[in-house]
Order: structure tokens, then C-alpha cells, then sequence
């Protein structure tokens, strides 16, 4: 055992001015009275003013001695040698994710990690630093290399869950910057290892060792990880995925409801590990649909699933082409876009389309808004230089998003337009030749194809109907897309022409405004549930629904890891660790209250 | 006051005799209204009291006899000890006036009374006083003695033992050492009826002072250093009851009555109400 405050030993000296006292002599005043055999024999002093008197042995003053040494005991701060090896500077991981909200330690796994944490804060010696960082969907520093203890238990026990991932990375990287070239540190993660796969950037190593504490015991979960409604022509249908993800049969009643109103209870019996899939009719007129499920578990968070049943608004389309099959069928995937077709020689320009296409035809004067121009004639506006060869196809950029999960390797175009002269754009989809499909954000989001898509293959592709995709939401994006989002997942928002205002109310109720006429990011989606979007266009309100639900197999697997695979350590430093310290002062403090208390008891019992 | 002192009187449970006529029925016959009985005349008896329609009616002598009527000796015993000399109101001027209240009621009743004072020893009060016209004398003779000195119950063993069968009265505050039980034994053996009044002043009741002190005994005059507490005072008052109830025992075991008086209440009261409530008067 040491002491943190030797220096407080000098209070001992109140030990032998407590006896001192106690030779004092009280200057008593004389009282006569009738009978003196009749008053008992007490004297105790009370208040001392005259010196000397002969030392008598007294309950009060060893109680008083006893009080006095162990406040001087408690003063000078002993501290116990404690289990853990800190460093110098302990880096806190505290993982916030979804996951910890699992209760199957109680009272849950974040409570559980804060209160290992806590222990670890009590173990810090005087000069011992701490930094705590939150591990959730982004990292956040609560308490900054600080030996403030105090300081530290509050901004621990101030943190809360949130229902996003745990990106583990972030928080590395966040506390590798925390740590100079040489710092004695080492980082305490405390999680069930449910994280987010580790990025590659760590391939050279962290500035600090990585001790893992396993929170949590159980993956005995069954959670709803898929709801979706389709639209057919007769019906409407909402599948539902829900999945056992523990090692024990388990039942469970599901309840099924659109806006609230109870429409099905069935009961559900799933083996361990298994899934099962569930068909619910949506009525016509339902906004939104929830499936839910009661019974005990320990994991609420993906017990519940919300989806949104109402259709979204259908944008119209104009598609001028003498006529390409494939391109219709592409455009019709999309639901929410009602797709005029017409031949060139019908073409009338018309404001009331969002989005225009010209197949193999360029009108007198483009239309202001968005746009796709395929295989202009020649000597149009758009149009490029005389048709050349193609060899192979590649795209300009893999990295953009309009090229995801578009596969062009087996595509093939026989001929296009030379369009390396081409102002139009910058290029999307390219060949050793030329160009062959340009894209532009300015004045419009538009789009020019240098080919006819009947002297290529890509019609054939599924890469085509993906790419018609893609181009298409990023001309026309919804203006609240209506599939659900992961939590903390941000919302892109493109408000109503002529909206004066959009605020979106939460599933707790809360609301958020947005700024009207311009295109927003909505962050605020860490709560689950449905969102309903509100917008004033014209003194009137319009509405629309986005949902959030969690539909994370990995956080519902809930099973907490053994293991946790970690980036090596590159520190050069000395890992100087030293066992934590655990101050057992407020302990002893405790028992001199007590001994006081004793002494009050005492001189009121004229002991 | 003395009017309605003047309408009590002691209250006797047996007859007395005492030696000069009084307004007590008496075991001897003698003069009063109250006939007794006849018997017959001898010489030397008193021709006056020859019934002269017996002898008519028997043609012999015959006396009537009478209930005698004679005076109550009362001896009042007061203790004038240190320790009396003490409380606010004082407890041996209370006992002066109570003692005069009592010797009044029986002057006014021609009750022959006998003063004893003590404190270390007996001090008699000279010689009996009679009759209302002495309560001065008395009164005065109460105040002339002085306050002081330890108490010695014991040495009241010898005056109490020379009174005729009568009655006592006893004013004290009961705090001597040893106790007044050898008095009160000497009461029963010299056959007098009487009381034990026990008197003390409202702040030995209830002590009104706390904290440090030095403690003087009023009577010894030996100190002790003291240290008052509510734990000490309950101690106190415990061993101030424990002595009262066992004065009250000792007064009962021994036919005699029993109270204790506060020098704060009225000598008015204590004797309308406390001294008749006992039974001593009536």
C-alpha cells in the first residue's frame, strides 16, 4: 500500500493536542446543593480553561484519538494496488452501437461496459491520464487526456447508446491522433466486438496497444431484419424476413398493423437459426405498416419493423424515340415515373415533364431541366463528329456513383459519335476511341450518348437497367425516397417546387426544419420508426413518409465476440504499464464518520 | 388566614389524655357534658357530682360519670438543618410558617403544643404553649432559631421517646444521613399519631441548571466537580424519588401519614388541601 498525500501525515500532530486537551482543567462554577449523596458521579470536561489536571481515562478521548487517526489516515490517500496494468495514458473505447442495448447482462451492455470503465477510472494514479471515445457510427471524444476523475465518471456515465454501427475504425483513427510519437498510452475497448469491418488504412499499425473486454453473454435473439411493400396491379403485399438468431427454439405472437390499427396477430415458432419469411396484405389505404413481435428478449431494437405503404408521387417522363423497347422497359421500373411515350414526328414541347428523352432525335430547342440526348442526329445541337469504331468499353471514372454496381465488361459498341471535341460534359462511360457517354450538372443534370443503343449490346446487359437507374434518380431524385434507411443514415430531401417550408417529425415526436427550396441532407434518423416529411407548397401541406429501421443481420446475430480481430501495434515507445490503483480513502473516511458518530452517541449517553 | 385556620383542627384516629381539660374526648372520666356512667360514691370523691335523683330513687350514693374533655399534646418537630436553608422560596422559612399554621390550628383547638427544632441535635422550643393567646409567643420563638448544621435523625430518638401519647409532627426535608427511619420508629414506640411532611424546594423537583459545576453539600460543606447531563439529571431525580418513597414507606409502616409539600405552593394550600387531604386535619 502507498499513499498519494504523505504530506498529509502532519495532521497526526492533532493526535497528541486531543490529549493536551485533555489535561486541561475545566474552571467550574460552585453550586450548593441540598444533598450531595443524591447526584450521581459524573464529571466529564466539557470545556477547558485552566491548566492541569491529572489525565483520566476517558471513552470519549480514545474515541476521539480513534476519529482523529483515521482522518489522518484517510488524508494522506492510501491506495491499493489494483488488477489492471495502466499506462500512462488510458485511451477509453466505449462502443455505443446498437448492440449494447442488448440486456442480457444487466441492466444492459453499455451500462455494464460504463461500469468496468468506471472501475478503471478509479484506478488512476495522480499522474495517470485518460481519454474516453464514444465507438459508434462516428466516433466522439467525451473527455480529452484529462486525470480529472471526477470529470471523467461524469462524462462516462453522461454517455448513451445510439442505434447505429459501431465503426471501430474511426474511433482508432480519432485516438491514434491523440497520441504523440513516444506517448506511454494504451487503449481499453470495451464492447461485444459487433463493429463494422475494420478499413484497410490500419495495414501499418496503431500507435498504441488494444485491450479488448468482451461485454456481454448471449446472442439469443430473433429480430425482423427485412420489410418491404410491393405494388402489383391487383394487390399490394408487404414481406416480412424474420430470423432466429440464437441457438434455442423460441416463440414468438407477431402483430401486424397499419397506421396502428391491429391487422394480424399470428404466432411464430422459429428453430435455432432459422428464417422464415411472411406475406401481410397492406390496405389501399394505409400510410405506413408495422410488424412487431412481443415476448421476452433481449434485444428490442430489431423486434419492431416499419415500412411505408403510401405510393410517391410519379414524376412524369417524355420518351421521343422512333421506338426502343428497351429503353421504355427501363424507365417503367422505376414506379414512381409515369413515362409518356411519343414519335419525333408528334414531339410538342411541353412543360409539364421533369425529365425528357430524345432517342435518335434532337428537337429544335432543348428543353430547360433534365435531359438525356441519345445518338443526336448529325448536324444537331448536341450532336458529335462523324461516327468512329469502338473497340473495348470502360468506364471514365469506376469510382463514380453513377456507375455503381454497372458491370461493363462484356458490353460492346459497334460505332459512336466522336465526341472528344464534345463541351457537353465529363465523361461517365469511355472507349479507347472516344467518349461515349457524357454527363453534365450544369445548367441541368443532362446526359448524351454518342451511340444508338441498337448497335450495341448493353441493351442486353443488366448493367443497362442499372445504369437507366442510376441516371434517372440522380436527374430525378425522389423527393423523399419512401425505403427504409438505416439508423443515423443520412436522407436526402429535395423539397417540392414552390415549397415554402419542409419540417420532418420524428418517430419520438420531435420536429426538425428544414430549409425550404433547397435541397437538404437529413442527419437526425437515429431513432427508428417512421419519419413524415411536411411540406408547405401553395398554403398547402403535402406529406410524405420515410422509415428507419435497423435491418442489420450482424447487430441482430448479437452474439458477442471472444475474439476481436485488431490492427497491430507499431508504438516504439516503452510500454511502462504500472498496476492501477485503487484509493480506498473515502472507505476509511466512512469509518471515522462512524467512529464520530460513535463519540456523539457516546457523549450523549455520558459515557 | 388564621380565622380559617381557627376552623380546623387534628384530626385524632384514638382517643388522647393529656393533662389539662381540652376540647379532645379523653379515655378518664371527667367533666363535660358527655355522660359516661354511675358509680358509687366514695369518700373523697367530689360531693358535687353525687346524683341526687339516684339517690332518691336508690337511697344511696352514686356518682355520675362524665367524658372527660382534654387537651391533644402536638409536638412539631421542625428541621432547621443547612440543608433547609435552601431554594427559592426558601425551605426553612416555608417550614417556620408551615409548622406556625399547623401549632395554630391547635392553639385554636386549646391543644397543648410542643416545639422541638433540630439539625445536628434537638433544640427545644421551651416550654408547652396553650392556647391562642401563645401563637405569638410561638410564632416569634420559630423564628429566633437559626439554620445550620448537618441533620441526625437519630438524635431525635430521645425527645421523641419523653412525649406522651399524642401527636407528631414532623417537617423536614428528608435528605439526611442516615435516613429518618430510627425517628419515625420512636414516633410508633412513644404512640403518636401524626404526619412525616417532607418539604423541598421547586428546583430540587426540577433542577434548573446544567453544564459543569462544582457541587457544594449545603449541610458537609464537601465538594465534588460535576458534570450535569440529561443522563445524570434522570439519575438524580431517580435517587430524589427513591428517598421520598421510602420516607413515604417507613411513615406508613409506622401508622403515621405522609406528604410531600413544594415550597412554591401556598401555605394556604398546602394546609386546606394537602394536610386535610391526608387526613391530618379535619
Amino acid at each position: 500500500m502507498t499513499v498519494l498525500a504523505p504530506a498529509a501525515a502532519v495532521l497526526g500532530l492533532t493526535l497528541p493536542v486531543i490529549v493536551a486537551l485533555y489535561f486541561l482543567k475545566i474552571r467550574r462554577p460552585t453550586r450548593i446543593v441540598p444533598a450531595l449523596h443524591l447526584w450521581p458521579n459524573q464529571i466529564r470536561d466539557r470545556q477547558a480553561n485552566v491548566p492541569w489536571q491529572r489525565l483520566r481515562p476517558s471513552w470519549l478521548l480514545f474515541l476521539q484519538l480513534l476519529a482523529a487517526a483515521v482522518l489522518v489516515a484517510a488524508a494522506v490517500q492510501p491506495v491499493l494496488p489494483a488488477g489492471a496494468a495502466l499506462a500512462r495514458h488510458s485511451i477509453v473505447l466505449i462502443d455505443t452501437s446498437a448492440s449494447m442495448q442488448a440486456t442480457d447482462v444487466t441492466p444492459s451492455r453499455l451500462a455494464e461496459a460504463k461500469r468496468q470503465a468506471n472501475g478503471l477510472i478509479d484506478q488512476l494514479g495522480p499522474q495517470d491520464r485518460m481519454t474516453i471515445i464514444t465507438v459508434g457510427p462516428s466516433p466522439r471524444i467525451v473527455a480529452a487526456v484529462t486525470g480529472d476523475r471526477d470529470a471523467l465518471h461524469r462524462a462516462l456515465n453522461d454517455v448513451t447508446a445510439n442505434n447505429g454501427p459501431a465503426d471501430l475504425s474511426a474511433s482508432l483513427s480519432l485516438a491514434a491522433g491523440l497520441v504523440r510519437a513516444g506517448d506511454d498510452a494504451r487503449a481499453y475497448l470495451f464492447s461485444d466486438g459487433i463493429v463494422q469491418p475494420l478499413r484497410a488504412s490500419f495495414a501499418t499499425g496503431l500507435p498504441y496497444p488494444v485491450d479488448y473486454h468482451r461485454i456481454g453473454v448471449s446472442g439469443e435473439n430473433v429480430g425482423l431484419t427485412s420489410l418491404t411493400v410491393r405494388s402489383s396491379a391487383q394487390t399490394r403485399a408487404a414481406y416480412l424476413h424474420v430470423q432466429n438468431f440464437g441457438q434455442q427454439p423460441r416463440s414468438v405472437s407477431l402483430e401486424w398493423r397499419a397506421d396502428n390499427r391491429l391487422l394480424d396477430v399470428r404466432p411464430l415458432t422459429l428453430a435455432a437459426g432459422q428464417s422464415q419469411d411472411l406475406v401481410f396484405p397492406v390496405p389501399g389505404d394505409a400510410t405506413s405498416v408495422t410488424a412487431h413481435f412481443s415476448g421476452s428478449d433481449v434485444f428490442a431494437l430489431d423486434d419492431a419493423a416499419t415500412a411505408v405503404a403510401k405510393t410517391p408521387r410519379a414524376f412524369r417522363v417524355l420518351l421521343v424515340t422512333p421506338g426502343n423497347v428497351f429503353l421504355e422497359q427501363a424507365l417503367r421500373l422505376r414506379t414512381d415515373l409515369q413515362v409518356d411515350v411519343v414519335a419525333p414526328a408528334a414531339y410538342k414541347p411541353s412543360a409539364a415533364y421533369a425529365m425528357s428523352l430524345f432517342d435518335r432525335f434532337a428537337p429544335a430547342s432543348l428543353p430547360d431541366g433534365p435531359l438525356v440526348m441519345i445518338d443526336p442526329p448529325i448536324g444537331s445541337q448536341l450532336a458529335g463528329g462523324s461516327p468512329v469504331g469502338i473497340g473495348r468499353v470502360r468506364a471514365a471514372d469506376a469510382g463514380d456513383p453513377l456507375l455503381a454496381n454497372v458491370d461493363l465488361q462484356d458490353v460492346h459498341v459497334a460505332r459512336s459519335q466522336d465526341l472528344r471535341v464534345s463541351s457537353f460534359g465529363r465523361p461517365l462511360i469511355s472507349s479507347l476511341q472516344t467518349p461515349l457517354l457524357l454527363v453534365r450538372d450544369e445548367p441541368f443534370r443532362q446526359a448524351l450518348f454518342g451511340f444508338d443503343l441498337h448497335e450495341s449490346d448493353l441493351p442486353l446487359r443488366i448493367a443497362f437497367p442499372i445504369l437507366v437507374q442510376n441516371l434517372s434518380e440522380w436527374m430525378l431524385p425522389p423527393s423523399v425516397p419512401s425505403h427504409s434507411f438505416h439508423p443515423d443514415e443520412p436522407v436526402t430531401i429535395v423539397p417540392e417546387s414552390g415549397a415554402t417550408s419542409v419540417n420532418v417529425s420524428r418517430p419520438d415526436g420531435s420536429r426538425r426544419a428544414l430549409a425550404g427550396a433547397a435541397i437538404a441532407t437529413f442527419g437526425d434518423t437515429d431513432l427508428t420508426g417512421l419519419y413524415t416529411v411536411e411540406q408547405t407548397v401553395a398554403g398547402s401541406i403535402q406529406r410524405s413518409w420515410f422509415s428507419v429501421n435497423l435491418f442489420s443481420d450482424p447487430i441482430s446475430q448479437l452474439k458477442p465476440l471472444d475474439r476481436l480481430t485488431l490492427p497491430p501495434t507499431r508504438t516504439t515507445a516503452v510500454q511502462a504499464t504500472h498496476p492501477g490503483q485503487l484509493e480506498i480513502w473515502p472507505w476509511i473516511a466512512l469509518a471515522a464518520l462512524g467512529i464520530v458518530t460513535a463519540e456523539w452517541l457516546a457523549f450523549h449517553r455520558g459515557l | 388566614m388564621l380565622r380559617r385556620l381557627e376552623a380546623l383542627a387534628l384530626q385524632v384516629r384514638r382517643a388522647v389524655s393529656g393533662q389539662m381539660g381540652g376540647e379532645r374526648r379523653s379515655r378518664r372520666r371527667g367533666q363535660s357534658v358527655e355522660f359516661a356512667d354511675f358509680r358509687n360514691y366514695t369518700p373523697g370523691d367530689d360531693f358535687r357530682l353525687i346524683d341526687w335523683n339516684a339517690y332518691a330513687r336508690l337511697d344511696r350514693f352514686m356518682l355520675r360519670l362524665f367524658v372527660a374533655e382534654e387537651e391533644l399534646p402536638l409536638s412539631l418537630f421542625l428541621d432547621l438543618s443547612g440543608s433547609m436553608d435552601w431554594g427559592r422560596p426558601n425551605k426553612a422559612d416555608t417550614a417556620r410558617r408551615l409548622a406556625g399554621a399547623v401549632a395554630y390550628v391547635a392553639l385554636a383547638a386549646l391543644d397543648r403544643v410542643r416545639l422541638t427544632v433540630f439539625a445536628e441535635g434537638p433544640t427545644s422550643g421551651g416550654a408547652p404553649y396553650r392556647g391562642r393567646r401563645a401563637a405569638t409567643e410561638l410564632f416569634a420563638r420559630l423564628q429566633s432559631f437559626p439554620t445550620g448544621g448537618a441533620t441526625n435523625y437519630e438524635k431525635l430518638v430521645w425527645p421523641i421517646g419523653r412525649q406522651r401519647p399524642g401527636m407528631s409532627v414532623l417537617i423536614t426535608d428528608g435528605l439526611g444521613e442516615p435516613g429518618v427511619d430510627a425517628a419515625l420508629a420512636a414516633m410508633q414506640r412513644a404512640q403518636q399519631e401524626g404526619a412525616v411532611l417532607q418539604l423541598l424546594a421547586p428546583q430540587e423537583l426540577t433542577p434548573d441548571w446544567s453544564g459543569d459545576a462544582r457541587l457544594r453539600d449545603a449541610e458537609t460543606g464537601i465538594e465534588r466537580e460535576f458534570t450535569a447531563t440529561p443522563l445524570t439529571q434522570r439519575a438524580y431525580l431517580n435517587a430524589l424519588e427513591q428517598r421520598t418513597e421510602g420516607i413515604e414507606r417507613a411513615a406508613h409502616r409506622r401508622g403515621l401519614r405522609f406528604a410531600r409539600l413544594s415550597t412554591d405552593q401556598p401555605i394556604d394550600e398546602m394546609v386546606q388541601l394537602t394536610l386535610r387531604h391526608i387526613g391530618l386535619l379535619a
